[in-house]
């Protein structure tokens, strides 16, 4: 409802940011990031306001962020691609794609130090895995046994390179050449399923102090950034998307829809509210937080 | 009054900061072997623990996000490279991420961390092996670039960084520095005072010299040698932070002398030399009574032959004729004193291979 509500504003320019919406993926992250502690801490890329939404982010702040006004999460210096929650463990959003591996790795290299039960989790796209440091970050990973979480949203494209053009290697096959747990889950609407492996999965990365990539395969409804469809593009057919679109539980389970619509609409009315009253930034901002 | 070698310094100073604070972390290639990246690293995993302190695969992008991650956690991540061409490597991560983190959360994240690198130099190092890239770094806002000339600045800087500046700061020491020896206070007090400027190393009348790491060595030899030929006083400037400069004080300084050398271990072009070039110019630009004369490394990358070394590299020689040139004219120059004996080349007592 949030990205609908984006949807319907961004031809006012009122946002001028450029938005990667998270409709047709929001399912999955709901199911996994739900099941993280809030001290669990969370790297993800620019596709995030689902993720930003899924860990607990304050809404308010979120649209008053994609605003560019003052009152956003970053006092409208981050904008739509780059989201953090810090008070609930979303660390950042890189609009590089492959950066959140090796800053969860860091991330986890700290908590396993300081002893602590939490763990780190990166969320990236199937485009990410070709990057060098993904291998540099396995292999490290494996080498210190962190816990980590690398966990892949395969939408099949980068952009719009089909994953055919780009990839030689079999995911899975990649990440137990380095001995690393691989779980792959190819249907990423069934939030149940991917609820329970997600479960099972984080308490063993918990438990044992180990490394770890989860592999959902999910599918992107909309153009890669901007709030309209492209199957008139031709790259892609609209019958995929009815194929994915048909197992939607937001469709499937209208009933439960309907208990929390209005609470939600009510939210995303008030949010909005929020950002157009908060002030726009002014040059006295430019420099600050830097050195 | 103490006498410390650069290196012993640099050693020092690990050592402080695993010591000192409980959070910090060194790492990098070879830091645990028995070279201890010339001997600053030699002994610390044994005496505080292989987990604090390690050696890394051949993974610069991710080591160096892996320090972002750590630095989130309230690690001090100390991440060295042995050799300043390999940060090229980890530039994504440099300045994609560390540089930017604090500024585009809005002031939500801060990244206190230490990157430490060696400019090589002399023995055939070559062109890979021994670029002098603050100006790459210093270009890039979010960067704190510095470059300690002395054993007592590698103290203060140091412990500086780790225990006052929460932000990313990227330290390039110079091969050749690491044998020579400095007189050091004994008083190890450190004051909160801001350590990321230039400083005032010699105070003159007759010209500016704006010196980096090695070369403000090398101009205080110069200097020495001048002032007994020639009763000539140069001014020295440790340019030190070369992304944060005292402007008011190379101002200051070139509008006394009227004359400025600026003398630097990276090149010419978009480089340090050009810096102080842009800050004369849009700021008081009359106060130069000649052209500033630029010392730099050779346009070129750098060859490996020792007699194309030499021709490559700035040195004290080229000091002494660049002030004489400044306050005497153009037909001084060294050539006059050919009988005098030479300010010392430390360059020439570097024996490799490394």
């Amino acid at each position: 409802m949030v990205e609908e509500k984006i949807c319907e504003i961004y031809p006012t320019d009122k946002i001028q940011s450029p938005v990667h919406l998270s409709l047709g993926q929001e399912h999955h992250i709901a199911a996994l990031v739900l099941q993280l502690q809030k001290k669990d801490q969370v790297f993800t890329t620019y596709r995030s306001h689902a993720v930003y939404l899924a860990k607990g982010g304050n809404l308010n702040k979120l649209f008053a962020e994609l605003y560019g006004k003052s009152g956003g999460i970053s006092k409208g210096k981050a904008g739509s691609m780059h989201l953090s929650a810090p008070e609930v463990g979303l660390m950042g959003s890189s609009a590089i794609v492959a950066s959140p591996f090796s800053h969860a790795l860091g991330a986890a290299y700290a908590l396993k130090l300081i002893k602590s039960n939490h763990i780190s989790v990166s969320i990236t796209g199937d485009g990410s895995t070709e990057e060098g440091v993904f291998h540099e970050c396995l292999n490290f990973a494996a080498l210190k046994q962190l816990p980590v979480l690398f966990v892949i949203e395969n939408n099949g494209l980068a952009v719009n390179s089909p994953i055919a053009l780009r990839q030689a290697f079999n995911l899975g096959k990649l990440v137990r050449a380095y001995d690393i747990k691989y779980l792959r889950e190819n249907n990423g609407m069934n939030i149940l399923s991917i609820s329970q492996k997600s479960k099972k999965l984080l308490n063993e990365i918990r438990r044992n102090k180990i490394p770890a990539v989860f592999e959902i395969r999910t599918y992107r409804y909309r153009e890669h950034v901007g709030i309209n469809e492209d199957f008139d593009k031709g790259y892609r057919n609209k019958s995929e998307f009815e194929m994915w679109h048909r197992r939607d539980p937001l469709l499937l389970r209208k009933d439960l829809v309907k208990r929390f619509k209005d609470k939600i609409a009510k939210e995303i009315i008030s949010a909005v509210s929020y950002a157009e009253k908060s002030p726009v930034p002014n040059c006295n901002d430019l420099l600050k937080d830097i050195k | 009054m103490s006498v410390l070698t650069y290196k012993e310094a640099v050693a020092k100073s690990m050592r402080d900061a695993l010591k000192n604070n409980s959070n910090t972390i060194i790492y990098g290639l070879g830091v645990t072997d028995h070279i201890g990246i010339f001997g600053t690293t030699l002994g610390l995993a044994e005496d505080f623990g292989k987990e604090r302190v390690f050696d890394t695969p051949l993974a610069e992008e991710s080591m160096t996000g892996f320090g972002l991650g750590a630095a989130l956690n309230n690690i001090y991540p100390i991440h060295i490279h042995i050799r300043t061409d390999f940060m090229l490597l980890a530039m994504n991560q440099l300045v994609n991420s560390i540089a930017k983190y604090e500024y585009m959360y809005g002031g939500l994240f801060k990244i206190p961390m230490l990157i430490r690198t060696i400019i090589g130099r002399s023995w055939g190092q070559g062109a890979q092996h021994s670029q002098s890239l603050q100006a790459i770094f210093a270009h890039i806002p979010g960067l704190t670039v510095v470059m300690p000339s002395s054993s007592s600045s590698v103290l203060s800087t140091y412990q500086y960084a780790i225990k006052y500046y929460k932000a990313p700061v990227i330290s390039l020491e110079h091969r050749i520095l690491y044998n020579c020896s400095f007189k050091v206070n004994s008083n190890n007090h450190l004051s909160k005072e801001n350590l990321f400027t230039s400083f005032l190393v010699r105070k003159g009348k007759d010209v500016t010299i704006v010196a980096t790491s090695v070369m403000v060595v090398d101009a205080i030899n110069a200097s020495d040698f001048v002032k007994e030929n020639g009763n000539i006083d140069a001014e020295i400037i440790d340019l030190h932070c070369i992304s944060h400069p005292n402007v008011d004080l190379i101002l200051k300084s070139v509008k006394k002398t009227g004359r400025l050398i600026v003398a630097d271990t990276g090149w010419a072009a978009y480089g340090v030399c050009a810096d102080i070039c842009r800050i004369i110019s849009t700021n008081a630009p009359h106060i130069l009574k000649l052209p500033a004369i630029q010392l730099s490394m050779a346009p070129s990358p750098c060859p490996t032959a020792k007699t194309l070394e030499n021709f490559f590299y700035p040195n004290t020689e080229d000091i002494i004729n660049a002030i004489y040139k400044l306050t005497k004219g153009n037909k001084y120059g060294l050539s006059k004193f050919s009988d005098k004996k030479l300010p010392k080349h430390h360059y020439d007592n570097f024996r490799g291979p490394f």
